[in-house]
């Protein structure tokens, strides 16, 4: 794991971490609880996913959830691979271009100076609390005019702008101090150049949060799906997993844990892949 | 705009320069957002003020009055300012805890001991399991609560107290867990604003004999305020627009149901709105750091603060070396 690459352990045990260790090892318990639990739950067989009262472990672990969902995956027309091609496309899209975007309008937003720069980020907020449910139908038919229903497009676009995202972003931009920026201001360096060599390595934790963020937002989205495409091919993996697990039958509900384990793996190793530069960037930025 | 105090540059050639770059940054932001959330709301306001039949493409029906769905959300809807009600009060008792239990892991996780990479993940893996089921699963088979708590005397004491009162801290027991799955970015969000914290200034405080309780508040707490602001906005608006909050769940009912329909469930989500507003703006005056007029006012304060502090830690070891001499002569004696 990425664990050991990074420098920030100590090398040596000291018995004064101990009383650290009794604070936190029984929280991380807790805290570790659910992936324990999916992962226990998705090997449980037929008879203990319903038992009462429900049990958190799984006493005997069977592949039988796993054969299900994939021999019902096989009998449907359109391959798996096809809803996993459309999620990745549309997760990899939406994550960069999500990041992008909201990095570019927090430095904007912190560090630059124009007109109507108060109201931008006053309509961020107001975004920020709005209830989706709201904004369903409108976006329908916004997409219906710009003419982009059944597309890639339909899927990508609605995520792009994630008022969270922004909102973190720059807060993050806010604390980086301005004599860093004039001094790279002074050696000639352009707005852009500022933006990629200064900003944007010293704000790491915050966009790697923001791309954790985005990523499950998009990757477990089952409404663009629903709402903005009728044709079967262009609709995503978490949508067809939904349509497999609902049935509401006894297998369904297998199906649905193992299910629940296949789509969260990806979220994992996305994690394992930034949690590094989420949790240790700032120790080695030479910001004070 | 206030328009007596603001100064309003004019457009110059110079200005239009210096501005251009930011125009050009936020310019793809501004798309986005226009076309998917603010044109989206807008109209959202505008069918809120009609009644919107789906049938055979988009018609807008008048309403007799154009604020019936708004008044019928707090005539017709008894729920409604029930379900409120008790966001509102959950909100206010779980803010405090979720902020003080992220802002301690943090300060646990930025300490030195070993694996802290390892525990830093455990702690942070939660807001990973996004999927709304797993959750709710795990709140049916009774993960989330403690069990000690719940059949506590704790409890029993409590139940004494009027319902409304204790009805809350029920609910608060009965889902600490979950609201600790849910403090993972907060806990993050902490542990950058703490690392900002350059360790020499721990070690000259040491120096001159704080204590950690001291330094904590003279050092940590100071740093991570603006960080503490930021956590509380993110936590009110992720409770106020969550998937498990309550009034999501009865506009998403109302908006697909086929008596009430989707006007009555905008009007519903703008009031909506318009509440978590109020409460993000109160929180935001009340956390907000108050800014100093002038740079010359903000150094005198600090010079005022650091002289008192020293002040009080020289009479604190003056006070102990006294104590230290009356000890070592009685002991001469």
């Amino acid at each position: 794991m990425a664990v050991g690459g990074t420098k920030v352990n100590p090398k040596k045990f000291h018995r004064n971490q101990i009383p650290l260790y009794l604070y936190l090892i029984p929280i991380a318990v807790f805290m570790g609880a659910p992936i324990v639990y999916i992962i226990n739950h998705a090997f449980k067989p037929m008879d203990e996913l319903f038992a009462f009262p429900p049990r958190f472990f799984v006493t005997h672990p069977s592949l039988d959830n796993f054969c299900n969902l994939f021999k019902t995956t096989a009998g449907s027309t359109i391959p798996i691979s096809r809803y996993i091609f459309n999620s990745l496309i549309v997760c990899v899209a939406v994550v960069v271009l999500s990041i992008l975007i909201s990095t570019m309008a927090g430095f904007a937003l912190s560090k630059m100076k124009f007109r109507l720069k108060g109201p931008i980020f006053e309509v961020n907020n107001l975004a920020l609390m709005f209830v989706a449910t709201a904004v369903t139908i409108p976006r329908y038919l916004t997409i219906n005019t710009i003419g982009i229903l059944d597309t890639y497009w339909a899927h990508i676009l609605p995520l792009v702008a994630m008022p969270v995202c922004l909102f973190l972003i720059k807060q993050f931009i806010d604390q980086v101090p301005d004599s860093l920026l004039e001094a790279a201001q002074l050696e000639g360096a352009s707005a852009w150049t500022i933006y990629r060599k200064v900003v944007m390595p010293l704000t790491k934790p915050a966009i790697a949060t923001g791309a954790i963020l985005a990523f499950q937002a998009v990757w477990t989205n089952t409404e663009t799906s629903s709402l903005f495409t009728s044709a079967e091919g262009i609709r995503t993996l978490p949508f067809y997993m939904n349509t497999l697990t609902a049935v509401g039958t006894v297998q369904g509900q297998g199906m649905a844990a193992a299910a629940a384990l296949i789509m969260f793996i990806p979220n994992l190793v996305l994690f394992i892949i930034m949690q590094s530069s989420v949790m240790n960037t700032m120790a080695y930025s030479g910001m004070k | 705009m206030a328009k007596k105090t603001t100064y309003r540059p004019k457009l110059t050639k110079r200005r239009l320069k210096e501005w251009g770059w930011g125009y050009l940054f936020i310019l793809p932001w501004v798309v986005g957002v226009s076309i998917f959330f603010l044109y989206a709301m807008v109209q959202s306001l505008q069918f809120s003020f009609y009644n919107l039949l789906l049938s055979g493409g988009i018609q807008l029906q008048p309403l007799a009055n154009p604020f019936d769905n708004f008044a019928s959300v707090f005539v017709k809807e008894i729920n409604f300012p029930v379900t409120l009600a008790n966001f509102a009060i959950g909100l206010v008792l779980q803010l405090p805890i979720i902020i003080a239990f992220s802002l301690i892991i943090a300060l646990l996780l930025n300490s030195k001991i070993r694996a802290r990479s390892f525990f830093r993940m455990i702690f942070f893996l939660p807001v990973i399991i996004a999927t709304g089921p797993v959750m709710s699963q795990l709140t049916a088979q009774g993960v989330a609560s403690v069990p000690m708590v719940s059949q506590n005397t704790l409890l029993t004491v409590l139940s004494g107290l009027p319902e409304f009162i204790y009805e809350p801290i029920n609910n608060l027991f009965s889902q600490l867990i979950l609201i600790l799955w849910n403090s993972g970015i907060q806990i993050l969000i902490f542990l950058a604003g703490l690392q900002k914290v350059p360790s020499t200034l721990y070690e000259a405080a040491k120096i001159d004999g704080a204590s950690g309780w001291e330094s904590f508040w003279k050092i940590t707490l100071p740093t991570v305020r603006p960080m503490i602001l930021l956590n509380s906005i993110y936590t009110i608006v992720t409770l106020a627009t969550g998937g498990t909050n309550e009034i999501i769940e009865l506009i998403y009912s109302v908006t697909y149901a086929a008596t009430k329909g989707y006007s009555y469930g905008a009007a519903m989500s703008w009031i909506y709105t318009l509440i978590v507003g109020v409460i993000l703006l109160i929180a935001f005056l009340l956390l907000r750091e108050k800014e100093p007029k002038h740079q010359d006012e903000a150094v005198y304060r600090r010079d005022v603060e650091a002289a008192k502090t020293l002040a009080k830690l020289q009479a604190k070891n003056a006070r102990h070396r006294r104590q230290r001499q009356r000890r070592e002569g009685r002991a001469a004696k």
